[in-house]
């Protein structure tokens, strides 16, 4: 049994179908990552995994459990016992996340007071301990600094000592190094693995970064307007690409060791404001076939391997699959 | 710091003196004298008062004369009100005037910032909606429309309840403090929840309030400690004319209530032509609001770190 199962998520805001059925698990000490284009419901996959989806939003998942326990229900007062204890969330943006008029060590020392039940002063004391072993220097005079005085690579230490501080079972990274400059990002992804060695915990880390993926993760869900469209471990991924969306993702990154242009996909995802039928990639996708008008059910295509397209159906002539796949 | 408290403190002198000599030359410009009266004067009689007070100099020396007074601080004798100096009729009926102000700004931000906060957490529900009803109303109504119904209010409950515990008008004590400065607040009040509403619902929808309920904050502790000090900060920077518009408008009030303040004096200076009393009390209005916008700027630093250090140390 995974530490984290989510089946067939899905989620209305109004009239939008935000997402239509998202499926993956996560282990203790794994690393996954959620891939996919802008607004394919990877931050909203993480909000409802902290409770946090827009008020009104209607829900509905077929397994939601965290080590066994089944997840409350979105916006529930319950979810606060979970929050910044069981799972954590590091965001995109160290900038804007964090308060600008308290400081760095009164916000860090709140989880603290909040979660572990420590004193004011006991708090402050373990805040500036966490600062110190995130390697930030003078941690006691930096606690006492407030966000803006921080660089961006500071800060979003800062952000990750928030979200370790209790030592969540479930820590997600939205985008971590996506705000910061190229030389900090290897830094705090370095951080961050070992982290994650460190205490064990299970990591679900948001990224559209293919090399990023490829240096930190050991499994990859793919996500396309809304949905897990491919989930599997990184060499499988990589090697034996079984979802056209994900063959096609690869392909738009640009390479400096082949000889070739990178390929942009042509289109763009469906408007998930109307019901989608069928295969939501199939009008952008080169192998479409006559059943990709039908809702695609997943497949199993390999060991722990799994992949919504219809190629992969048991009946689907074989050697097709084996062409591709060289 | 310091460079920036004196800076600012000659721009206040300045803009006193502005105050002051704009004044004198327009009170100066209008036709008639604090001496002209319903009643004929004898030219003796006139010539004798006039070198009293001496109007009977040119107008720039009577500028200069009051120039070096003022900045003795005398303001000299009343006009009307027989051997009343004027520093007396401040000194007696300011403290009125601030105490009911003070009442008034302090109902209107905790009222305002209460009601504004209320409005944004509820937003487009039915509690924003009686908040944007009652300060458009607040806004719309005029001062001594209010008064007249807060005061009929007044009488229907006493004679409800059969008692005056609430006075109708007057000064004295606490109670009769209340009504008068909630009245004075009103407008101000709704002013300052439209701001907090709309401040409110930009730190509601922003990253470290999401970032702060992702690490399990409650509801109450989100509010104190990351939602409303950042949210108080553009109200706090209109503290300064909020307190202008209701220094100035509670001559309204405290005729219609029949509070001795100062701001009777002034208006009466200005029907009767007492120019010392004129002077007087703009110039020492002009000063208080000039100090009170200063001593605002300056408190906005110490809510928003960001301005205190960057104009103070440097890292």
């Amino acid at each position: 049994m995974s530490l984290l199962e989510v089946e067939n998520l899905s989620l209305h805001i109004g009239a939008l179908h935000a997402l239509r059925g998202v499926s993956f698990s996560l282990d203790a000490g794994e690393c996954r990552a959620l891939v996919g284009e802008s607004g394919c419901g990877k931050s909203l996959t993480a909000m409802s995994l902290l409770g946090l989806t827009p008020p009104g939003a209607v829900f509905h998942a077929d397994a939601f459990t965290l080590a066994g326990e089944v997840l409350p229900a979105q916006g529930s007062p319950a979810w606060r016992r979970h929050r910044g204890a069981d799972i954590a969330m590091i965001f995109q943006n160290p900038m804007t996340a964090l308060n600008p008029t308290q400081t760095v060590g009164a916000q860090l020392a709140e989880s603290f007071v909040l979660h572990r039940n420590l004193g004011r002063r006991e708090a402050m004391t373990a805040a500036v301990a966490l600062l110190e072993r995130l390697a930030i220097p003078q941690p006691a005079q930096r606690a006492a600094q407030y966000p803006f005085e921080f660089s961006g690579g500071m800060l979003q230490r800062v952000m990750i000592a928030m979200a370790v501080a209790c030592r969540p079972k479930l820590l997600i990274a939205d985008e971590p190094t996506t705000a910061l400059d190229v030389t900090v990002q290897a830094e705090v992804l370095t951080l961050l693995a070992e982290l994650q060695r460190e205490q064990g915990t299970a990591l679900l880390f948001i990224t559209h970064d293919l090399g990023v993926v490829a240096e930190i993760a050991d499994s990859v869900t793919v996500m396309y307007a809304g949905e897990s469209v491919e989930s599997g471990s990184v060499a499988q991924i990589f090697n034996r690409t079984a979802h056209p969306y994900s063959a096609a993702l690869r392909a738009a990154v640009p390479s400096l060791k082949q000889d070739r242009r990178p390929e942009g996909i042509v289109g763009s995802p469906p408007d998930l404001r109307r019901e989608v039928t069928g295969c939501a990639f199939a009008p952008r996708c080169r192998q479409r076939m006559a059943i990709c008008e039908d809702t695609v059910p997943e497949f199993q295509c390999g060991e722990g391997q799994r992949v919504r397209c219809w190629r992969w159906h048991p009946d689907h002539p074989l050697r097709w699959r084996e062409a591709e796949n060289g | 710091m310091l460079f920036y408290i004196a800076r600012r403190l000659l721009f206040a002198a300045f803009t006193i003196w502005f105050i002051a000599t704009a004044t004198f030359f327009a009170m100066h410009a209008v036709p008639g004298d604090p001496l002209t009266q319903e009643k004929a004067m004898s030219p003796a009689v006139r010539a004798q008062l006039e070198a009293r007070y001496g109007l009977d100099k040119p107008l720039d020396e009577q500028y200069l004369l009051f120039l070096g007074n003022m900045l003795r601080g005398d303001f000299g004798i009343s006009f009307t009100q027989e051997n009343r100096r004027v520093n007396d009729i401040i000194r007696e009926h300011f403290p009125i005037s601030a105490t009911l102000g003070l009442a008034a700004i302090l109902i209107a931000l905790v009222g305002g910032v209460a009601a504004g906060s209320v409005a944004a957490h509820f937003r487009n529900r039915w509690p924003d909606r009686a908040v944007i009803f009652a300060v458009i109303a607040a806004i719309s109504l005029p001062g001594f429309v209010i008064a007249a119904m807060a005061q009929l209010l007044i009488v229907r409950l006493n004679s409800a309840v059969d008692s005056t515990w609430l006075p109708v008008a007057g000064w004295g004590g606490v109670e009769h403090v209340w009504i008068p400065a909630l009245v004075l607040g009103l407008g101000t009040m709704a002013y300052l929840s439209r701001l907090m509403r709309a401040s409110m619902l930009e730190v509601l929808s922003s990253d470290y309030v999401l970032a702060a309920r992702s690490r399990g904050i409650g509801p109450w502790r989100l509010f104190w400690g990351h939602q409303l000090r950042n949210a108080i900060l553009p109200v706090v920077t209109e503290l300064g004319p909020s307190i202008a518009a209701i220094t100035t408008g509670g001559f309204v009030v405290e005729l219609i209530f029949a509070i001795p303040g100062l701001g009777r004096y002034f208006v009466q200076a200005v029907q009767q032509l007492d120019y010392t009393v004129i002077m007087g009390t703009t110039v020492f209005y002009g000063a208080f609001l000039v100090i009170v916008v200063m001593l605002v700027d300056i408190s906005y630093g110490i809510i928003d770190p960001r301005i205190r250090l960057t104009s103070g140390r440097r890292r």
